[in-house]
């Protein structure tokens, strides 16, 4: 059986509902955020 | 379900990789990079000229001394920073593709996140060498080309600009071509929908380049224009609906797409309109079509009738059906600053925060017209459709106001700063008695008429006020004796007064040079920029890769026509309101 976790479905719609996604990308962009101001 | 597929094209991407990280470190492709980096080739060559010249000095000095000629080094130019900044993107990632890819050829994969995590790899890998390729390759070839036509004289027009063949348009055309002529390789293909989470990611990111005052102006300016335009589409959608005789669910659905956000809008609506999938088919189609229609026109009809990133950001935000559209635009219209993007994902972000507005009104809209409704939880429908990420924007912005990123004033990508301006960029004593002779002028009864009427005539406003001739004085008498400038203030007043007729072009040509020398390169915005490009650039490049003929073709029957009536109105309504009403503030 297939989880469902794993199904992000196309990026034609980049503002659809997707939890997991947004946590994770808001985890990376604060991480580039943070990254740039301490190293540059 | 295992979805890792084993194949050598990830160790083939990381070695190509890794080859050309090499080639640039040792300079063998430096004939081919001077020709694509053009401008910054440019720049090594006024640096090598004035080193050589400074060490020609220095060593007939130590020879007159008796002593050995000293060691220099030669200052890096741009184009060394472009070269090397190609070597560590390719080496970073080419390295760690390889790693992956031998893991993944030895590797066993069993069903879980680990899985799911290498099989995402490959795809990474793919889109990334084919933005590498179009960023440093074809975008420069282009853009050289296009100039070289125009210097030329065969065209009076830079095409490649007009017809914008950059990064993100050559990028977005590969990617349906790809995905329509030759189709996403097995390996690649859940890679490719990671493209979504960098757009997110880039959207996100974008809060870091704001300030408070510029959010504010562009927040008040999207509030009115997308309240007219999105309440309006959405209106005349369900108007021209009912005339049509189309069914409830199929109008509603087509309204919330072609108001608010196109497809996440009609995802999010279709559950309490009860919209069937064919209903959902057809209005995404359309959409499609539409939105592919004007990421492609917008940008040339910007630079036809030469718009600003304000007027443009205004249009595309507000014009533009899909989210991911308005992005490509965006980027489209101009690549390099990310001005225009920042104000058309301002529209964007406010377009997506009337989205429960939209939900609640097709709600009541669909229960009063359809008979037999079943009624749904609305608190929950507008919690669970609602991209939190928007959320992650706002949290970045808040930080970034606060001045946790970048100080104040940084925000532009450039800062003022008169205590970091070299001495030998101060000016010289010719240009500050020029400065004082036309200052003396314009005190004189007819200097000082013309100074008046031109600033009464061009409306010469700064920071609410108008510019008054003793400011201008001060100004000037301030330039002449500190030989810098000295405030942001002083520097925005002599620019306005620079453009004056009759102005002495050594004193034009001295504010010019002495407010280039007070402001300075943001490294830290720099950085965010470079990340966000290139974030977006993956993402669209994902983008094209899935937009396919068979989605365009659902589009079709009284949906395409209504939607093709309303977005035309959209698309000229908004661009006739910038036109008129909106005016370049950043």
């Amino acid at each position: 059986m297939e989880a469902p976790k794993f199904e992000r479905g196309t990026s034609l719609s980049i503002f659809v509902s997707d939890r997991r996604e947004d946590f994770t990308a808001l985890i990376f962009a604060f991480i580039i955020a943070f990254g740039v101001m301490f190293t540059v | 379900m295992i979805y890792t597929v084993k194949s050598p094209a990830l160790l083939i991407i990381g070695i190509l990789m890794l080859v050309w990280g090499g080639l640039n470190n040792s300079g063998v492709v430096d004939g081919m990079q001077s020709s694509l980096q053009a401008s910054a080739y440019k720049d090594y060559q006024k640096v090598k000229e004035k080193f050589d010249a400074e060490s020609r000095v220095a060593t007939e000095m130590a020879a007159a001394e008796n002593k050995p000629a000293p060691e220099m080094k030669m200052p890096k130019s741009k184009f060394d920073e472009a070269k090397a900044k190609q070597a560590t993107l390719s080496n970073i990632f080419g390295g760690a593709f390889v790693l992956i890819g031998l893991f993944t050829l030895a590797w066993k994969p069993k069903q879980g996140n680990l899985d799911y995590l290498v099989s995402v790899v490959p795809g990474i890998a793919y889109i990334l060498l084919i933005a590498y390729i179009v960023r440093w390759g074809l975008d420069p070839i282009f853009g050289n080309w296009g100039k070289a036509v125009k210097g030329a004289g065969i065209l009076t027009w830079d095409f490649a600009k007009i017809f914008n063949l950059n990064y993100v348009v050559l990028g977005i055309v590969i990617g349906m071509v790809i995905v329509n002529v030759f189709k996403i390789p097995a390996w690649a293909a859940n890679g490719v929908r990671t493209a979504r989470f960098f757009l997110k990611t880039g959207v996100i990111l974008l809060g870091t380049l704001y300030s408070a005052a510029e959010l504010a102006q562009l927040g008040g300016l999207s509030v009115v224009m997308i309240g007219i335009f999105v309440l309006g589409s959405v209106g005349v959608v369900l108007f021209m609906g009912k005339r049509m005789g189309t069914p409830n669910s199929m109008t509603a659905v087509l309204s919330a797409g072609m108001g608010v956000c196109g497809v996440s809008a009609t995802v999010a609506a279709s559950p309490v309109v009860q919209a069937k999938a064919e209903e959902i088919a057809y209005t995404i189609g359309t959409i499609l079509i539409w939105g592919v229609g004007c990421m492609f026109l917008f940008p040339t009809i910007g630079h036809i009738l030469n718009m600003g990133p304000v007027q443009f950001g205004a249009w595309a935000g507000t014009g533009i059906l899909n989210s991911a559209q308005v992005a490509g635009a965006a980027l489209a219209f101009d690549p390099t600053n990310i001005e225009t993007l920042k104000v058309a994902e301002i529209f964007n972000i406010t377009r997506v925060l009337f989205l429960p507005i939209i939900v609640l009104w097709l709600a009541a809209w669909y229960v009063k017209h359809e008979e037999g409704a079943v009624k749904v939880n609305l608190a929950h429908v507008v919690i669970a459709k609602f991209p939190v990420f928007v959320l992650g924007f706002i949290a970045m912005f808040a930080l970034s106001s606060a001045g946790t990123f970048a100080p104040a004033g940084h925000y532009q990508g450039k800062y003022f700063s008169s205590a970091e301006v070299k001495e030998d960029k101060l000016l010289k004593g010719k240009e500050a008695r020029a400065i004082e002779g036309e200052l003396t002028r314009l005190r004189e009864a007819e200097g000082a008429q013309a100074l008046s009427k031109y600033l009464v005539d061009k409306n010469v406003v700064l920071e609410g006020h108008k510019v008054t001739p003793e400011e201008v004085y001060q100004s000037l008498g301030d330039l002449a004796a500190n030989k810098k400038m000295m405030t942001r203030q002083q520097n925005n007043v002599l620019k306005s007064v620079a453009k004056m007729e009759g102005l002495d072009a050594l004193v034009a040509g001295s504010i010019d040079k002495a407010g280039k020398a007070a402001t300075h390169d943001s490294k830290t915005i720099k950085a965010y920029r470079d990340w966000i490009a290139w974030l977006f650039a993956f993402g669209l490049i994902g983008l094209g890769m899935q937009i396919t003929g068979k989605a365009l073709k659902q589009a079709g029957g009284a949906p395409l026509v209504i939607g093709g009536i309303v977005g035309t109105a959209k698309a000229v309504g908004s661009l006739i309101v910038v036109l008129m009403f909106v005016k370049e503030f950043i």
